[in-house]
């Protein structure tokens, strides 16, 4: 074989990746994304009009519903959305009623997100997330503040009034409480901030970086990279900053941890080899060790789903993809054109984001059907979302 | 089989060797000073000024029309009096200094895409440094690090400590006692080009010296 060195190590590196993917699909037992790929539901919608319309259309669609005529429907959904919102969900098949509410108070959005998350949990039997928020950087030019907003982009505020650099909001589970990383002080630090008192505290605030805050999903840790032991490491502490912890100590940075569901494992991306790609490290301590993306690099951002099966993780640079990978591994897929991804707490919606530089926005994607529909804009450039759960 | 052995071996090989010609750099890292002390305990607590909701009729938090997101209070309890809104760490090299970032502007060193090594065109930009720093005993330095767009946010984030850091650990090298050099890096969010190609990219990829002096007001920012 007379072919010039570089092919030929590219050719292996292709035969190695190819033979790493192929022993990775024929363990039994290994799981594919497209193997739970689902059909989107044909749903009947009639008897809306105005906002609750528009949201309840929103809603179904992000949950994986497609509208259709009532003919070729398998649910059916008749209301009104006169002085109070009302709906009375059907199955076209057998003509049962699955329920008939109505929606007193609250605004026309909320009435609507109600129903949605409703129709959802008695067709599929999982909690629906229309009335979930999601926090994001907005960058207007010459600053980035923390938003919050409802998860389409409704019922937008500004956290953070820094005038500086605002970034990477995580949630605390179940609170309405962020961790992020603001500039404010002249130097990057995490603090956290209670949404309803809009008090705050500086919770690592060390000479160097500080950043990427990741909280447990039992809300007692957090993640953290600190640069303080001279180069950029995960660390991880109490949830008031006490009990410090290093957790790697190589000399490239590691970024984006965060928690696998029973708060044991951290998942983040570091580029000890070279190339960045992911890692796992046991949030007591203990060895890092790479998890196997099939060679799907350089690959950032990981997220892991609420019931554990999924990193989703971003790949690439200047252009990115989501991927998805099993939490312990294997062969990595593509999903959609984009990056930051988060997921709901139904496992199976992600919020992420799109677009260049200066013009992102945030998309939801529902990663079964593969569907991307976008967040209301809210002004600027958004990035970096991270979904309350 | 057997050269399919042979060339995984190769490959393993060439892995093996990007992996460490990328990793292979003086393994001395230096701690940076400063900061909180270590049982966390946060310096220069922040007040309420961070933005409370600024809608006082409820509606959008703790209640969307609905029976559930009422349980999600915390108390306030945070933010415990100490209101310092400006607090630099502890033992900052900018506490009671003002910024100049004119004297090294020519020195600024760029760096190769997702690298945080020194190519040796640009390493003689930081002697200059030094030996300034040496002759000003009085003056300390800040190290900004700045990437391109093309990482994504958080890695941009850490890449550009990295890269500072590299300079510090040169500028440290050389005799300047690190309480005088600190870093700050800001990932991709102070491009010096706004541009989205490769002319704009160089030169976003970069190691800023911002020199420290003897604030003439003789106190902090």
């Amino acid at each position: 074989m007379k072919l010039p060195l570089l092919s030929r190590m590219a050719l292996a590196l292709a035969l190695v990746a190819t033979a790493g993917s192929l022993r990775a699909a024929d363990e039994s037992g290994v799981i594919h994304i497209s193997d739970q790929a689902k059909k989107t539901i044909p749903i009947a919608v009639s008897g809306f009009s105005g906002e609750s319309a528009q949201v309840l259309k929103f809603d179904l669609e992000v949950a994986g519903f497609d509208f259709v005529p009532v003919a070729s429907a398998q649910y059916e959904l008749k209301g009104s959305s006169a002085a109070n919102l009302q709906g009375t969900l059907s199955d076209t098949g057998n003509h049962h009623t699955l329920f008939a509410r109505a929606y007193p108070g609250g605004t026309p959005r909320a009435q609507a997100h109600m129903l949605a998350d409703d129709v959802v949990k008695a067709i599929t039997g999982q909690n629906g997330i229309a009335r979930t928020r999601i926090a994001f950087k907005v960058d207007t030019g010459r600053t980035k503040e923390i938003y919050v907003s409802d998860y389409d982009g409704g019922n937008p505020f500004r956290a953070t009034e820094d005038n500086s650099i605002a970034a990477s909001p995580a949630w605390v589970p179940g609170k309405l409480r962020l961790f992020y990383t603001s500039y404010r002080s002249g130097s990057p630090s995490v603090y956290t901030h209670d949404l309803q008192s809009g008090s705050r505290t500086r919770v690592f605030g060390f000479n160097g970086l500080n950043s990427s805050a990741a909280v447990s999903p039992d809300g007692t840790r957090v993640a953290v990279i600190l640069s303080k032991s001279g180069s950029p490491d995960l660390w991880v502490a109490n949830i008031d900053g006490s009990g410090l912890r290093q957790l790697t100590k190589t000399l490239e940075p590691e970024s984006s941890p965060c928690w696998s569901p029973d708060g044991r494992t951290i998942c983040f991306a570091s580029t000890r080899d070279g190339r960045a790609s992911l890692y796992t490290v046991p949030a007591a301590g203990g060895e890092m060790k790479k998890l196997s993306t099939g060679g799907i690099t350089p690959a950032t951002e990981p997220d892991w789903s609420p019931d554990g099966k999924w990193i989703i993780f971003t790949r690439g640079a200047g252009e990115f993809t989501l991927y998805i990978v099993p939490s312990g591994g294997g062969v990595a897929e593509p999903l959609v054109a984009g990056e930051d991804p988060s997921w709901a707490a139904n496992s199976r919606t992600v919020v992420f984001t799109r677009g260049r530089d200066g013009a992102r926005r945030l998309s939801l994607l529902d990663v079964p059907t593969r569907r991307v529909k976008d967040v209301n804009r809210i002004s600027g450039s958004s990035s970096q979302p991270s979904w309350a759960r | 089989m057997n050269r399919l052995t042979k060339l995984g071996l190769i490959a393993l090989i060439a892995v093996t060797a990007v992996g460490t010609g990328c990793t292979k750099k003086p393994k001395n890292i230096t701690p940076i000073p400063g900061g909180m002390s270590n049982n966390g305990a946060p310096t220069g607590d922040l007040g309420g000024r961070g933005g409370p909701i600024r809608d006082p009729n409820a509606g959008k938090f703790g209640g969307l029309g609905g029976p559930t997101s009422t349980d999600l209070a915390n108390g306030g309890g945070l933010g415990n009096g100490k209101s310092d809104p400006s607090a630099l760490p502890s033992g900052d090299p900018r506490a009671g200094k003002d910024e100049d970032r004119e004297t090294f502007k020519s020195n600024t060193v760029y760096f190769a895409y997702d690298k945080s090594a020194i190519v040796a065109a640009e390493a003689g930009k930081i002697n200059p440094v030094i030996e300034f720093l040496k002759s000003h005993p009085d003056n300390n330095l800040l190290i900004e690090g700045h990437c391109d767009e093309r990482g994504t946010e958080e890695y941009n984030r850490a890449l550009g400590e990295r890269r500072a850091l590299a300079l510090r650990e040169k500028v440290v090298g050389a005799g300047i006692s690190g309480e005088r050099v600190t870093t700050i890096s800001y990932g991709e969010d102070r491009p010096a080009d706004p541009g989205h190609d490769d002319s704009a990219w160089s030169k976003n990829r970069r190691g800023e010296f911002i020199l420290l002096t003897p604030s003439k007001g003789g106190s902090l920012k």
